[in-house]
């Protein structure tokens, strides 16, 4: 071989090799990348924490598969609760690490800053998980938000639906003094009084949040003598609102409905002790429906973190298998076509059937139980009993409804 | 008092900072911009509160009312007024500081802790009608989306927007802290008792000075608004104000510029921390114990000390920039 | 309007005398310190938590009744020594510092010590019982209350009265409150200043556990909880007059007292009492209610 016909080959196969070096860079599987801002600090940190949990165990399962040839790694950011520490960390995370997705969080009025000033004006799509203001996907929803949580409409709804069946006439309202609050009791009343016009609200109470001692709201509720009483707790008050309703003997002599009051994380702590009688309303059960999906959650949950799942597990468990499968439906990371591969998507619920990620209104449709707590021999906790289960598209706001108020 | 030489490279150096700080945009990422921004935005903030705090010896305990109100204002005359954006930039300052001359009047009665003590409390009646009157101001899901004019939109030319508002407001604050004003002010701070005897009306001075105050502090509270586009009751939480206040303490509130690098430093402090660790609050503590040993005059008060004994600057008079 | 009958009020009444029984538990250190050290001790609402969270991890170990009354004895020391430590290795080394200072120090205390709750305890919602001896309500003059805060509306004179004796009657106690009046004076005769104001600290400390203690089984024991509390001590504390255990005592009944009575004729606007109390007392009294100790 003369000389220059093997420098020329050589020089051929240089550059053969720098467009094969360059190839894998366009088309290179990389991770995906997810971005949390959550509340890790004070009381709303045990939902933060479960959700966290439930995430990572849905990741497991997803990235011994991966998707699209590579993993969904994350990266979490403590917002302690604040709305301007939530913006900063969302801004941080598309800005900087830039994410393909942002999820998160607890505080409802963070998740409307993130998803109309992060999510909405930098074009990433943004899942709530654990905030319950209805109107996230609401009236101030768009195209780059979704929710797997439930709202205070399905929740309000749900409470309604239970206890207009219930004989109760004159109704007392407390809550805690905060959007979420007045939302749920707006909600829970409006739908009571559709369904049964002659209930009467005779009275309200509102205290500030974190209240350590609602037992003088308590003892004034029970001199009123109510028929029943919707109390619109929060996570942070609730154990402290159950606590009082057994020291002052409200829970034994007038029944009361609370939302999430059945959330295991607010029973466990008060053991045996905790009030029989209250009813409440969830979207996940551990113990409730004994299905072997729910059990098998239950039990790969209960051996890597020590305890059983919550709702914030269930609903991020949700999150996470959604984001795999939006992503593999829209075959390359891509946030558009993410979004395009959302609507409408159907993914396994953890404790069986599926769980549809509405396309009108970018919100997850699943069942909600209403059910009354009572000690159980075989728990050391008080459960909910006499379960009734509604369907998603029973309490969720039709998408007629929806675009109406997103018009307004 | 102050030497000629020692004056003209304090203004190279602004200068220099003032080209660095203009230039930056173009070298940072989007999100170092916008973390700049807000910097700016709460070193205005603090500046504002060592107005009355560090040259005035008030305890003012919860200056983010003012700011607060000042954002409120603001977003409140464009999304439910439907006014436009930069009337509302102009009126909601004022709106601040009649609320500062009103909370300070009924204060000013007051001396230190009770001071404090009052304003909390009128303050977080503030908060609570904020809070609470949901139809008007949407309570804690805060008012979001606030619609900004083109110019300003963009994360640049809102850096340069308030990067501007932020040195015209600091030169305005110097001046004022320079001034007869402002000498009486720190003379009421380190002996009153003196100064009413001189025949100064103490009380009407201090009432000038909160009503400036909260003027900057609404200005502060705008501009928040406007990087942010979105309010909410936390800017008027005591949780922040207390925020502030370590934030002068920091920096150093016997100088001019100490709140301005004590706000730095703490808007560094929380996202840059906050990024690798959920304990920052533990850092920030233990960041705090390390101050009040080592450096009790704050960072500034650390570093004009230094320069004084190396023989940098004239060691009499205050301490201006 | 709701009609209200003569047992609702007296119900009322002895509820927000519990509430205010609870208040002036919490409150008593706090004021102490402030009346002694001159300092606002910020990080009172922190050792309250750690006392009500070390109660929580005593009644864990030791069950029952017996576990209960354990924890009342054992969570107030272990945040007194939690106290005395900070105070040894730190705090005694900055009084001869201006008091913002020492305000400061408090402050960056109580962040160090919230984190350390949630390194040591966890995020999760705990709840301790009171012993089954106080499980439902009595009935005091034809009103209704829960056993157990009828029990804490019996204990916390007993706290004042035991704080006023050790103030006024044992030497100690007069020597602290030379000090905080004039700490020169007390050195000059030869005591060690720095001792006493370690051991009034330490008191205080103690007292806020114990108020910690004893609250937990009415409270969702819960980080955050130093929060919930801090501002409502600080407020009730300035109203009394500083430093004044007597001013702690009526700044606590009227916040438990209108807090009570406010609940019954209007409950929707409750979060603003305790502000409205309080703006009300300082405008008529600027300087507080009672003499100010200092």
């Amino acid at each position: 071989m003369s000389k220059n016909r093997f420098s020329g080959m050589v020089l051929f196969g240089l550059v053969v090799a720098l467009s094969l070096t360059m190839l894998p860079a366009l088309s290179e599987a990389r991770n995906i990348k997810v971005g949390i801002v959550d509340t890790y600090s004070g009381p709303p940190a045990v939902y933060g924490n479960d959700a966290l949990n439930g995430f990572k165990l849905a990741l497991e399962e997803i990235n011994a598969k991966g998707v699209l040839g590579g993993k969904i790694e994350f990266t979490t950011r403590d917002e302690k609760f604040k709305v301007d520490v939530a913006m900063a960390m969302a801004k941080e995370l598309v800005m900087r690490e830039n994410v393909d997705v942002i999820v998160g969080t607890i505080n409802s009025g963070a998740s409307l800053a993130i998803s109309e000033g992060v999510a909405k004006a930098e074009k990433v799509p943004f899942i709530v998980w654990t905030a319950k203001d209805e109107k996230i996907t609401g009236e101030l929803g768009h195209r780059y938000v979704f929710s797997t949580s439930e709202n205070t409409a399905m929740g309000g709804k749900a409470g309604g639906v239970g206890l207009a069946k219930l004989p109760y006439k004159k109704y007392w309202i407390a809550g805690d003094d905060y959007a979420y609050g007045h939302a749920i009791a707006d909600a829970a009343w409006r739908n009571l009084k559709a369904l049964k016009p002659d209930v009467e609200k005779i009275g309200e109470s509102w205290w500030k949040i974190g209240e350590p001692d609602l037992v003088p709201y308590f003892t004034a509720i029970k001199g009123a003598k109510p028929d029943a009483v919707i109390f619109c707790t929060g996570g942070a008050s609730m154990t402290n609102a159950l606590k009082a309703l057994k020291s002052t003997g409200l829970a034994a002599e007038i029944p009361s409905w609370i939302h999430t009051a059945i959330d295991h994380a607010v029973l466990k702590p008060l053991g045996a002790e905790g009030p029989e009688g209250v009813m409440g309303t969830i979207q996940y059960l551990f113990y409730y429906p004994q299905t072997p999906e729910n059990k098998a959650f239950v039990d790969a949950f209960q051996k890597a973190y020590g305890n059983p799942p919550g709702f914030p597990a269930f609903n991020a468990y949700i999150t996470a298998h959604l984001i795999a499968e939006a992503f593999k439906k829209a075959g390359k990371i891509d946030k558009e076509k993410f979004i395009d591969a959302m609507e409408g998507l159907k993914v396994k619920s953890p404790v069986g059937g599926m769980v549809e990620m509405r396309a009108c209104d970018h919100q997850a449709v699943y069942p909600m139980y209403f059910g009354k707590t009572k000690k159980l021999p075989e728990y050391d906790f008080v459960v909910a009993t006499d379960i009734v289960t509604l369907q998603g598209n029973e309490v969720l706001p039709t998408c007629e409804e929806i675009q109406a108020k997103r018009k307004k | 008092m102050r030497k000629n030489g020692s004056n003209t490279k304090t203004i190279l150096f602004l200068a220099a900072l003032a080209v660095v700080l203009l230039f930056l945009p173009s070298v940072l990422t989007r999100f170092y911009t916008y973390i700049l921004s807000l910097i700016f935005v709460t070193a205005l903030l603090a500046m504002s509160l060592n107005m009355v705090v560090g040259h005035g010896g008030l305890f003012q305990f919860h200056h983010c009312v003012f700011y607060g109100v000042g954002a409120y204002a603001f977003a409140l005359m464009i999304t439910k007024a439907g006014l436009p954006m930069w009337i509302s930039f102009i009126v909601a300052p004022f709106v601040s500081a009649l609320t500062g001359l009103i909370i300070g009047w009924l204060c000013v009665r007051l001396t230190k802790l009770y001071f404090g003590m009052l304003q909390i409390s009128l303050g977080s009646l503030i908060w609570a009608i904020i809070f609470r009157w949901y139809s008007l101001t949407h309570g804690d899901d805060g008012i979001h989306g606030i619609p900004m004019p083109d110019l300003i939109a963009s994360t640049t030319s809102a850096y340069y927007f308030i990067f501007l508002f932020f040195v015209l407001c600091l030169v305005v604050m110097y001046l004022i802290f320079k001034s007869p004003f402002g000498m009486t002010l720190q003379a009421m701070r380190d002996n009153p008792d003196r100064c009413a005897a001189v025949g100064i009306n103490v009380r009407r001075h201090q009432l000038t000075a909160i009503v400036l105050a909260t003027f900057f502090a609404g200005i502060a509270g705008v501009l928040f608004a406007v990087l942010e586009r979105t309010v909410f009751p936390d800017l008027l939480f005591w949780v922040l104000s207390l925020e502030v206040f370590i934030m002068c303490l920091l920096g150093g509130w016997f100088t001019f510029a100490g709140p301005a690098v004590g706000a730095a430093i703490t808007v560094a402090l929380r996202t840059f921390v906050g990024i690798y660790t959920e304990y920052w609050t533990l850092v920030l503590g233990v960041l705090l114990i390390l101050l009040i040993f080592f450096l009790p005059e704050g960072v500034m008060g650390f570093i004009y000390s230094k320069m004084e004994s190396s023989g940098q600057r004239d060691a009499a008079g205050p301490r201006g920039v | 309007m709701l009609s209200i009958d003569m047992a609702a009020l007296g119900s009322q009444l002895f509820v927000g005398l519990s509430r205010s029984m609870i208040l002036f538990i919490v409150c008593s250190g706090l004021s102490y310190v402030l009346g002694v050290l001159r300092v606002p001790n910020v990080a009172h609402g922190s050792l309250y938590m750690i006392g009500a969270f070390s109660a929580f991890s005593i009644t864990k170990l030791v069950a029952g009744p017996a576990g209960f009354w354990l924890a009342l004895i054992l969570a107030p020391l272990i945040v007194a020594a939690v106290s005395f430590v900070a105070e040894r290795a730190l705090f005694c080394h900055l009084y001869e510092r201006e008091h913002l200072m020492l305000l400061l120090f408090t402050f960056a205390l109580s962040l160090i010590l919230g984190d350390l709750v949630k390194i040591i305890w966890g995020a999760e919602y705990k709840s301790i019982m009171s012993p089954a001896a106080f499980d439902g309500s009595i009935t005091v003059l034809g009103a209704s209350i829960p056993k157990y805060n009828f029990f804490l509306l019996i204990v916390g004179p007993f706290v004042a009265l035991a704080l006023w004796l050790f103030a006024n009657k044992t030497k100690i106690g007069k020597i602290a409150r030379a000090a905080a009046v004039d700490r020169e004076m007390v050195g000059a005769v030869g005591i060690n200043v720095s001792w006493v104001f370690a051991f009034a600290f330490v008191l205080g400390c103690f007292l806020a556990g114990l108020g910690g203690a004893l609250v937990a089984p009415t409270v969702s024991i819960t980080l955050g909880m130093d929060h919930n509390l801090i501002i409502e001590a600080f407020l009730i504390v300035i109203i009394g007059g500083l430093g004044n255990l007597w001013g702690a005592m009526v700044g606590s009944l009227i916040f438990g007292l209108t807090q009570a009575f406010g609940v019954l004729f209007w409950p929707q606007f409750a979060i603003v009492f305790p502000y409205m109390a309080v703006v009300i007392v300082l405008l008529w009294r600027p300087k507080g209610l009672l003499k100010s100790v200092w």
